[in-house]
């Protein structure tokens, strides 16, 4: 077998070319798969931030496990606790969001989404975790108040980027928890 | 017949015979006298005895009627917002020393176990044995808590025993006040099986031994009483027994006339005939006078564990019931807090009673007589509250008669903040006093036509009423001139300008930051003839860019401005943002000659705080009967009023203020960070006003005369200083959080002098925002298109990046 020999260092060159394209592809391939990435869950901030967000993202926590426990009213008094410890945490807004949605109360649930959205437009960084429950939850607010065809998109898309959280078009307080 | 024969007739007739005895003669006369007598005797007796029941059934139906009835009226208590403590926060910013010491928090001296209501305070370390919070929403259970402090800031909260790391602690509400009826008293009313044994015990020791015995009077006492009263040659010793008291106190006057007496005595029988001890104890434990703070009566054992030990009923010791006891005789002469020898003897008089009757053993009587008294400080009446609990009681008022308010006990939680009410009222006061200090004409010798001011601070995010001082002094004036007073705002009223020229509308919006506007002279038609706007310094400035233009608040380039976007189109703006007063549609607006009210500044500038949401305004947090039930619960409302950008950009317009322009002097002092404000002099100088806001506080405060007249400074030099003074100290000089960007507002560089658009070339630069889309397209002269290709590059750089930023 006569063969020409390879020219000097061609494997290690293909080697880098492989490594390379495998790169460009996992780089294409990342923002596709991040798009699905784990929802936001605000037990999971809890401790982010100065001390003053944390003590109030704990109220929050407090508040989801109040209406876990059915404990509603108790559950808003953690809320307002939240936002009087710190009035920028869109993470109490969001969940008081939730609340009304849930209560069917779509105004006050877009109300609240509104401030939530806004302040975490200007957050540093911004938190795309949060993506999914911004779409589903101004969705689900819009169904209620009977905006059927500006809602599915909403929650068509909340669904996609985090399909076990939305699947029923809904957000649960343990699953925002 | 003669008349002789006619008397024998006449007397044959009654019986009797001619020729009788004389003395026989008069015994059917006495006879008839003595059952006449008898008939007489008769009729009065029944008379007296129907009037005597007359009375009897009288007092009987006052007697049933309280009782039957609504038997105390407690006034409604309102509450300022809890205070949430958390790692990271400054002691002394916090004000927990203070609040603990107006809760009534008694200081322990050393570190062992502590009782419920005390606290102990060292250097890195305060421990506090937090009392139980009852509310419907907002229950807290008692805690024994330490705060560790390192560098004044709490490192870290523990719950003992066990040490558990807490994350936040919510100290409950202080009370601020209370809607008091015309009797001014106030009680908290408690149910016997509340008591601890030992104070019913001390009561009976002391005031009634008997009590469980006798029929509503004892007249072995009374007699005792008698006697001690001759030996002594006056009254010395009362007789009356606690059913006796009680409705002395209830249905009598204090006057020692035989008549009260009597009624007195009928009343105590009558009230024991009907009701059972249990009943009678417990009204008269609610009903007994026990002392006075302020101008308040204190009523009842509930009101004055609360008041003298900062407790609650059930925990007082059996030295703390002993002394409540021994106050009964005189609550006044006998207060510990004025006469605490004398209390103490008293106090332990009551306790050698109680051994003597066998309630107690020694040993019990001699440890509580060796405690020494241990009382909650008095705490001043929040009577700087007492505009914000007007507001409160008018806004209650639609829903609720005033006799419920002062009568039903409803506890009224609020958005007030103690610590800020405080700041913010001293703030005014000394505020005020300086300047009659610095410029003696505007002391008016009559304190009713007195140098007035007002200050109210609201949370934007939340639209709750954290302070409200309507006036210098309560006492001398009830008019609340942040919420009742409307006075022009001068240029406080110009950012609504700006607004409605930089939010977008069809075509874009009529000016951007970089617009260079004309503040050359100008006149105006008006019905009442021509009007020519002036600036403060009667001069006129020619082209200045906007930032110019409000940072030296010019009025001529403000009002032309007004006139290009039209003055419809700004009281528009004005009233999205929370203005409801009337808006004449002239000119003028512009330079703020409408009247408008200090909260509805607030309001409309905490629109801008919050980023173009205007919020709902709130003083009420809760209101709660006394069984618990939640009457009323407001939530927290907002709506959009204005673009996030447009109101991002109009509030960098008054960093600037702050930090260049008219309200430069909010920084004399040092205070840092976010500072957004507006300052407003209205014609003659007749009103000043200082309106500023940080990301989480609005605080807005006028200066003025009631009765209109100059004040003859300038708003910078009236009004400024008293908010500087109070942000400055309720921050501690350093104002946290931020104004965030949103996203549709971005930074291009512009050539100061033409606003163009500075790109390669251009001589000179600075940033500035603009709402996205609105960046100018013409270039500064002699500035280049390559570089405006490479500008533009590096945005779209820019850009790719941030949506790498957000995406990845």
């Amino acid at each position: 077998m006569s063969g020409r020999a390879l020219p000097r260092g061609f494997a290690a060159k293909l080697l880098l070319l492989a490594l390379g394209a495998v790169a460009v592809g996992a780089g294409c391939a990342a923002p596709l798969g991040m798009s699905r990435s784990a929802p936001l869950r605000i037990s999971e901030v809890e401790q982010a931030g100065d001390a003053r967000r944390r003590a109030s993202t704990g109220l929050v926590v407090e508040g989801l496990d109040a209406e876990l426990a059915s404990r509603r009213e108790r559950a808003l008094s953690r809320y307002a606790d939240a936002i009087r410890t710190d009035p920028g945490n869109p993470f109490a807004y969001l969940a008081l969001a939730r609340f009304y949605a849930d209560a069917r109360d779509a105004e006050r649930a877009l109300e609240n989404l509104e401030r939530a959205q806004s302040l975490l437009d200007a957050e540093q960084p911004y938190d795309r975790s949060v993506e999914p429950h911004l779409r589903g939850l101004r969705g689900w607010s819009l169904a209620v108040a009977g905006q059927r065809a500006s809602a599915e998109p909403l929650l068509a898309e909340a669904r996609r980027l985090a399909p076990v959280v939305w699947d029923d078009a809904r957000l649960e307080a343990r699953e925002l928890r | 017949m003669t008349t002789t024969h006619r008397r024998r007739a006449s007397a044959r007739r009654r019986g009797s015979s001619p020729g009788r005895d004389p003395v026989e003669a008069r015994r059917p006369r006495r006879t008839s006298q003595l059952r006449a007598w008898i008939a007489l005797g008769l009729a009065l007796g029944f008379a007296a005895g129907f009037a005597a029941s007359v009375v009897v059934m009288r007092l009987d139906r006052i007697v049933t009627a309280r009782f039957d009835g609504q038997r105390f009226r407690v006034p409604s208590r309102v509450y300022s917002a809890p205070t949430i403590i958390y790692p990271g926060m400054d002691v002394a910013l916090a004000g927990l020393r203070d609040s603990f010491v107006r809760l009534g928090y008694r200081e322990a001296r050393g570190d062992g176990a502590l009782q419920e209501g005390q606290y102990s305070w060292q250097k890195h370390r305060i421990r506090v044995h937090l009392r139980a919070f009852e509310h419907p929403t907002r229950a807290e259970p008692a805690r024994d808590v330490v705060f560790r402090v390192r560098g004044g800031e709490i490192d870290e909260i523990l719950e003992l025993p066990k040490g558990r790391s807490l994350g936040a602690v919510l100290i409950e509400p202080e009370e601020l006040g209370a809607f008091y009826g015309p009797d001014h008293t106030q009680r908290e009313l408690v149910g016997l099986d509340d008591l601890p044994p030992h104070l019913v015990d001390a009561i009976v020791a002391v005031e009634d031994q008997r009590f469980e015995e006798h029929p509503g009077i004892d007249v072995r006492r009374i007699g005792g009483a008698l006697l001690a009263n001759l030996r002594a040659g006056g009254i010395r010793q009362g007789g009356s027994t606690l059913t006796q008291q009680l409705v002395k106190n209830f249905f009598l006057t204090p006057e020692r006339t035989l008549k009260r007496k009597a009624q007195e005595a009928v009343m105590a029988l009558l009230v024991e005939l009907r009701y059972d001890k249990r009943e009678i104890l417990e009204a008269y434990l609610n009903e007994i006078y026990l002392g006075q703070r302020g101008s308040t009566a204190i009523h009842g054992v509930g009101e004055a564990a609360l008041r003298f030990f900062g407790k609650r009923i059930q925990n007082l010791s059996l030295s703390e019931c002993a002394l409540l006891a021994a106050l009964i005789q005189s609550p006044n002469g006998i207060s510990p807090y004025r006469n605490p020898e004398r209390a103490r003897e008293r106090r332990n008089l009551v306790l050698a009673l109680m051994a003597e009757q066998g309630r107690i053993d020694s040993a019990q009587r001699d440890a509580a007589s060796a405690e020494p008294l241990s009382l909650a400080a008095i705490t001043a009446d929040p009577g700087d509250a007492r505009y914000f609990l007007d507001l409160l009681r008018a806004e209650l008022s639609d829903r609720y008669d005033a006799a419920v308010l002062s009568g039903d006990g409803l506890k009224v939680y609020s958005t007030l903040e103690s610590r800020t009410q405080r700041l913010a009222a001293n703030a005014l006061r000394d505020g005020i006093e300086r300047l009659e200090r610095d410029f003696p004409a505007l002391a008016a010798k009559d304190p009713s036509r007195a140098l007035q001011g007002c200050l109210i601070a609201i949370r934007p995010q939340t639209g709750e009423i954290v302070a409200l001082v309507g006036g210098r002094d309560y006492q001398l004036s009830q008019f609340d001139r942040c919420t009742q007073a409307r006075r022009p705002s001068g240029s406080a009223f110009k950012p609504f300008v700006y607004i409605a020229g930089l939010e977008p509308r069809a075509g874009g919006p009529s000016i951007t930051l970089a617009t260079v506007l004309d503040d050359s002279m100008l006149e105006l038609p008006t019905p009442s003839g021509p009007w020519q706007p002036q600036n403060f310094d009667r001069e006129f400035h020619g082209s200045v860019g906007v930032r110019e233009a409000i940072e030296r608040s010019l009025n001529v380039a403000t009002a032309r401005l007004a006139q290009q976007v039209g003055i419809g189109r700004v009281a528009d703006v004005a009233r999205r943002m929370g203005i409801e007063s009337k808006l004449p549609l002239v000119p003028s607006l512009a330079l703020g000659v409408a009247d408008v009210s200090p909260l509805e500044i607030a309001r409309a500038y905490a629109t801008l705080a919050g980023g173009g949401v205007r919020p709902q305004i709130n003083s009420i947090e809760d209101l709660v009967d006394p069984e618990g039930n939640t009457l009323e619960r407001r939530e927290l409302r907002h709506a959009r009023a204005i673009d996030a950008g447009t109101a991002y950009l109009v509030t960098s317009l008054l960093q600037g203020v702050a930090q260049r322009g008219t309200a430069a002097g909010v920084r004399s002092t040092g205070i840092e960070g976010p500072i957004a404000a507006k300052t407003g002099t209205s014609d003659e100088e007749r009103d000043l006003w200082f309106v500023g806001y940080t990301p989480e506080l609005v605080a807005v405060v006028w200066v003025g005369f009631d009765e209109p007249r100059s004040v003859g400074v300038a708003s910078s030099v009236g009004a400024l200083p008293i908010w500087r003074r109070f942000v400055g100290e309720l921050t501690g000089g350093q104002i946290p959080g931020h104004f965030p960007r949103p996203s549709n507002v971005v930074v291009a560089d512009v050539d100061p002098v033409t606003g163009a658009r500075a790109l390669w070339g251009c001589p000179d630069r600075k940033p500035e925002l603009f709402l996205e889309g609105t960046v100018p397209l013409e270039v500064c002269p002699g500035g280049s298109i390559a570089g405006a290709d490479e500008d533009g590059y590096r945005r779209t750089e820019n850009r790719f990046l941030e949506w790498l930023r957000r995406h990845l």
